[in-house]
């Protein structure tokens, strides 16, 4: 009983001072004048939010706010500020248009402030007058060992409403197609992203060379357990997308060309199979229906395949585009 | 026990505080960048206390962060390179070949279809 009190009231000291770090790092972050900065406060919100996913007890939550929030959001931010810090200083600003782009900016600034400030109030006026109800819950735990897996978030994101999870997949490849589509017309053909190069024995090339196996190993094994425990196809996706990406940071790979067959092969992989499997089961007895005898094998078989497709989709849309000045047209001869 | 992890666990996420601190103050990027990865460390130590305190499961959550953490620091480690995709490690390169440093990709075709 005494025991019971005491870790009562640490669970809530610890609450108490999660919930003023996730607020000070937010605030913080929208607040600092510094552009670098304000990315590095999102990369430390990211990390306090998967605490507090913990703390509520969304495992599968707090291991995708982990690996996205804190680490490809991470990358691609700080990418994106280099390229503009890179940008501007080149061209160089016209004081004219920067002093009318001052007012403008500071009333989409209120503007924005106003719209968050309204959407956070609607927020928790949601969450307070939810009604006192368990959910889901009940009916997920009951149908769980038809659904094949014993996790029940895979067994609503794959099987019980399997819809949303097939149209995810796809907005996630519209949304690459979409990032192709602004490309300059010089740039395709060329490689995404800008041209790594590193130190050949250098510490980075080390890194490289050293991580991957672990990460590869982490990822496959994220796909694996998400059948029974936190874990899945989106967690272990990250976690590949990362280990690719930074073999190619470390300039010991060639980014993918977004014209190969094969590339775009491993793009569609998933949504493809999966939308086989809920096909094939519409002539069985419903659309995305998993027939409980072998729910377990066409689960892993659309993991293991939106894995891949995820992994892909999330290092190419992290690329970007070519960057740098046009590439000359043949190997060995740069002015 | 429990308590007394979770005691543990709220004053590491306190001394992060001085990290948000820094972060703030900078000066420069590079003092950010390492108040980041103090945090990164720090969420995995704390997740540790938390795994320790209630679910061993947590843990995967600890080994993603302690996978995905440094991956920020090489970016902006990339990011301060002369063209922006090299290594501060490389060895300098003139600015007139600022289009084609050194690269251990040798023969590549940029350009190859």
């Amino acid at each position: 009983m005494i025991d019971g009190t005491a870790s009562d009231i640490a669970a809530t000291g610890f609450d108490l001072v999660l919930a003023a770090m996730i607020l000070g790092a937010g605030l913080f972050a929208v607040t600092v004048r510094d552009l670098f900065g304000a990315v590095v406060f999102f990369i430390v919100y990211g990390v306090f939010v998967a605490l507090a996913w913990l703390r509520l007890g969304a495992l599968d939550v707090a291991l995708t706010e982990a690996a996205l929030g804190a680490g490809l959001t991470g990358v691609l931010l700080i990418g994106a500020v280099a390229r503009l810090g890179r940008r501007t200083g080149t061209q160089g600003t016209d004081a004219l248009s920067r002093r009318s782009a001052f007012s403008v900016r500071s009333v989409s600034q209120i503007a924005t402030m106003l719209v968050s400030a309204a959407v956070s109030v609607a927020l928790g006026w949601a969450f307070l007058s939810l009604s006192d109800s368990d959910g889901l819950r009940a009916g997920v735990a009951a149908n769980l060992d038809a659904s094949g897996v014993s996790n029940p978030v895979t067994a609503v994101l794959i099987n019980f409403r399997g819809w949303d999870t097939l149209l995810e997949s796809i907005v996630l490849l519209a949304a690459l197609i979409g990032l192709w589509s602004l490309w300059r017309d010089d740039d395709w053909g060329r490689r995404p992203g800008l041209r790594q190069h590193a130190r050949a024995d250098g510490v980075l090339a080390m890194f490289g060379r050293l991580l991957p196996p672990f990460g590869l190993l982490f990822g496959v094994y994220m796909v694996w357990v998400g059948s029974s425990l936190p874990g899945g196809a989106f967690q272990g996706g990250t976690v590949l997308a990362a280990v690719w990406l930074l073999m190619m940071m470390a300039g010991l790979m060639p980014p993918p060309m977004v014209t190969s067959a094969r590339i775009r092969a491993v793009l569609i992989a998933g949504p493809l199979v999966f939308l086989s499997v809920g096909i094939i089961g519409a002539f069985a007895g419903g659309f995305l229906g998993l027939p409980p005898a072998y729910a377990k094998p066409l689960i892993l078989m659309i993991e293991a395949a939106l894995t891949l497709s995820i992994a892909a989709t999330l290092a190419l849309l992290v690329l970007g585009p070519p960057g740098g000045p046009a590439m000359p047209s043949g190997p060995g001869d740069a002015p | 026990m429990s308590a007394w992890f979770l005691a543990f666990a709220t004053l590491l996420l306190l001394s992060l505080a001085g990290a948000l601190w820094r972060i703030w103050r900078g000066p420069e990027p590079a003092d950010r960048m390492m108040a980041a990865q103090l945090v990164g460390t720090g969420g995995v130590g704390v997740v540790l206390l938390l795994a320790a305190a209630s679910d061993w499961q947590m843990l995967d959550v600890a080994l993603v962060l302690a996978l995905l953490a440094a991956f920020a620091a090489i970016a902006f480690v990339k990011a301060q390179s002369v063209d922006g995709s090299g290594d501060p490690e490389e060895d300098p390169v003139s600015p007139a070949a600022g289009t084609d440093p050194t690269t251990i990709q040798p023969g590549r075709a940029p350009d190859a279809r």
